[in-house]
């Protein structure tokens, strides 16, 4: 009878530590799954921000400054445009060199 | 010494030895029992009892609701180019109660936060304050150097700032937001509740250092706001703005405005003013400048307005296109007002009124008609309605009831005064020519269906009216300067008297143009305004004529149509060949 009981005490304790530790541990990876989602925020942030410096690098305003002033450029007009027609069907033009 | 402590044994202690009195032991169980009592009294009092109050105690001291912020969409254009995004920018606040007053730190605040160490020192003068503002919105990598000072007493907090990458060529039409991120003025601010979304919420558990270790229940995720995409393309509008731009300052004007619709979906591919803002930075904004004069400002759209009733003209067949017309000698009277040509005509065709934009030929043939058909037409096209486009102080113009209109009245609205729209009016009444004789609503925002026109005028009508317009725009007419290489074109000047008060202004003028191209299939139609240009030239032909022509030059190109017309080539065929 006692040792029966002395057994139950133990499996008792060792059932109530397992479920601390596994609190502790679920706890634990919470925290650093947390720490991840935010640091995908982070750079989805990042990211976004990203591509509105990359889009105010080359809006039209830059672009046109830089072929012009640098890059000695003109605009195009149709006087300097070959038009190819594409033949029909195919959709697109062959690149031939 | 070592035999006295001997001497006393434990099991004979004298203590122990004598004969304790039975209660004592008694009392002290009771005195236990009576003390176990009590925990039990007060666990069940815990758990069972008051356990609701007791729960929820407990959590307000470790369970926080955190608030999950919602995205602002973004506004893009038709190619989906970004017009307007939110980055993060980070807000700078000081509590002066119990600041670290370190000046070597303060000075590099200073510096960090773009002011004087002085202006600083001022913010941070009232001790009794426990918030203030040191600066909103900054660039984030510049928050984190000021964070990295560790100045006891500042800290940031997250804000979000809105970008405007095209700067002010778009200003008009996308808008901005303030510093809480509402849309104040243009697309911000009509699609302010899609745009924002729903902020949503999470309830964590935190632990004492404020790192969270659990969530309880449910989340309620952030819905964000929606992206919205205009019809508007950027590099359109970035050219369209330029050239307007450019000729308000060469002719010294007060203002201009161009609007390019597409033809056949009616989508505004482009609307522009001068002045204009940027958006980012608003400071000193003054009304000129904030103005979308091309949708809130109303005028007398002059000449432009003439092919309509000719239109409806030939609509009722009351005349053809080649039909004579006499203009001898420059003058009309109605009702005993005069209304003169600025170039006295002799006889002149019905296309040739239109081309060398005669009064007198316009309002002959309108005084032929009922004030109620005329009514009718220009209210069909638009005149007198506000434009189905949700924006912020859009106008419908003025169109009077025509049971009111006196002879002079409806002479005088056949060449566009008495009559009052905005450009975005004018511009899209012209998509009637443009669409052989449909008119379409006009769009902001891009659209992939097909739209259903309402017919005002038949295709072939329609047609011959683009033929005057052709030869408006052509040599001999109004404004040769319309031509562009590679394309034909159409359309109509006007040069229009300002109203001031209630009398004409002497030498106030408005330029205008509006036209078409390609004028056989047109694809997109044009509207310049130039408001009250004074370095010499004012008429129409002149001054808004070429910013048309530049336009639509680099707006067909934009858009890949092939030119209509066969240009001289310039390229040199080289016999060397080139090698890639």
């Amino acid at each position: 009878m006692t040792r029966l009981s002395v057994l139950l005490l133990l499996v008792v304790v060792a059932s109530a530590l397992a479920l601390v530790h596994s609190q502790y541990e679920s706890r634990r990876l919470f925290m650093a799954l947390e720490a991840e989602r935010k640091e995908a925020t982070r750079l989805e942030v990042e990211h976004d921000r990203l591509q509105v410096e990359r889009r105010a690098q080359a809006t039209p305003l830059r672009v046109e400054q830089i072929a012009r002033q640098q890059l000695q450029m003109r605009m195009v007009s149709p006087a300097i445009t070959q038009y190819v027609n594409a033949p029909q069907g195919t959709g697109k033009v062959e690149a031939r060199p | 010494m070592n035999r006295s402590v001997r001497s006393v044994q434990l099991g004979s202690s004298p203590l122990l030895a004598s004969k304790t009195p039975v209660w004592r032991s008694k009392l002290i169980v009771a005195a236990i029992a009576v003390g176990f009592m009590g925990l039990i009294g007060r666990a069940a009092y815990v758990q069972v009892i008051e356990n609701d109050f007791f729960k929820r105690q407990g959590e307000v001291r470790f369970a926080r609701t955190l608030v999950l912020p919602a995205n602002r969409g973004r506004i893009l254009d038709r190619n989906g180019m970004l017009l307007a995004s939110s980055v993060p920018a980070p807000s700078i606040w000081a509590n002066p109660e119990d600041m670290e007053r370190d000046p070597a730190k303060l000075r590099q605040l200073a510096k960090l936060l773009e002011m004087s160490p002085a202006e600083l020192d001022k913010k941070l003068q009232n001790e009794d304050k426990t918030f203030v503002w040191l600066r909103r919105q900054l660039d984030e990598p510049v928050a984190r150097e000021i964070l990295a000072l560790d100045i006891k007493g500042v800290y940031s907090i997250k804000e979000y700032k809105r970008l405007y990458p095209e700067g002010e060529a778009a200003a008009h039409i996308v808008g901005f937001t303030n510093v809480e991120d509402q849309g104040q003025e243009g697309v911000e601010l009509v699609f302010q509740k899609a745009l924002s979304g729903k902020p949503g919420s999470r309830r964590v558990i935190k632990d004492r250092l404020g790192r969270v270790v659990e969530a309880v229940g449910e989340a309620v995720p952030p819905e964000d706001g929606q992206d919205i995409q205009l019809s508007i393309d950027s590099k359109v509008q970035f050219f369209a703005y330029q050239k307007l731009r450019e000729a308000v300052l060469e002719h010294k004007a007060r203002a201009g405005s161009v609007v390019v619709l597409d033809a056949h979906s009616g989508e505004v591919l482009a609307l522009a003013n001068y002045p204009s803002y940027s958006p980012s930075k608003r400071v000193n904004l003054s009304g000129e400048q904030l103005r979308n004069r091309a949708l809130t400002d109303t005028f007398e759209p002059g000449s432009t307005m003439k092919p309509f009733p000719v239109a409806l003209a030939l609509e009722k067949r009351l005349v053809k296109p080649e039909t004579p017309v006499q203009t001898a000698p420059g003058r009309i009277t109605i009702t005993g007002s005069t209304i003169t040509d600025a170039h006295p005509h002799g006889v002149l065709s019905v296309s040739e009124v239109i081309q060398k934009s005669s009064n007198v030929g316009t309002v002959k043939m309108a005084m032929q008609m009922e004030p109620r058909e005329l009514w009718e037409m220009y209210s069909a096209v638009g005149f007198g309605q506000k434009p189905q486009i949700p924006f912020p102080g859009v106008v419908s113009g003025r169109l009077r009831p025509y049971k009111t209109w006196r002879p002079i009245e409806q002479a005088t609205m056949s060449y566009g005064y008495g009559i009052s729209g905005s450009l975005f009016q004018v511009a899209r009444a012209y998509t009637v020519f443009a669409r052989d004789g449909e008119i379409v609503p006009a769009t902001m925002l891009k659209t992939d269906q097909q739209v259903q026109g309402v017919r005002v005028f038949s295709a072939e009508n329609a047609r011959a009216v683009r033929k005057m317009l052709a030869m408006a725009a052509a040599p001999g007419g109004t404004a040769p300067k319309a031509q562009t290489i590679g394309y034909s074109v159409g359309g109509k000047t006007g040069t229009a008297h300002k109203q001031e008060g209630k009398g004409y202004a002497g030498k106030k003028y408005r330029g205008f143009f509006v036209g078409m191209a390609p004028i056989e299939q047109p694809r997109i139609v044009v509207a310049v305004m130039i408001d009250e240009p004074s370095n010499g030239r004012y008429y129409g032909g002149d001054v808004a004529a070429p910013v048309f022509s530049t336009t639509v030059q680099q707006t067909l190109r934009l858009l890949g149509v092939q030119p209509d017309l066969s240009v001289k080539p310039q390229v040199v065929a080289k016999a060397v060949e080139e090698s890639f």
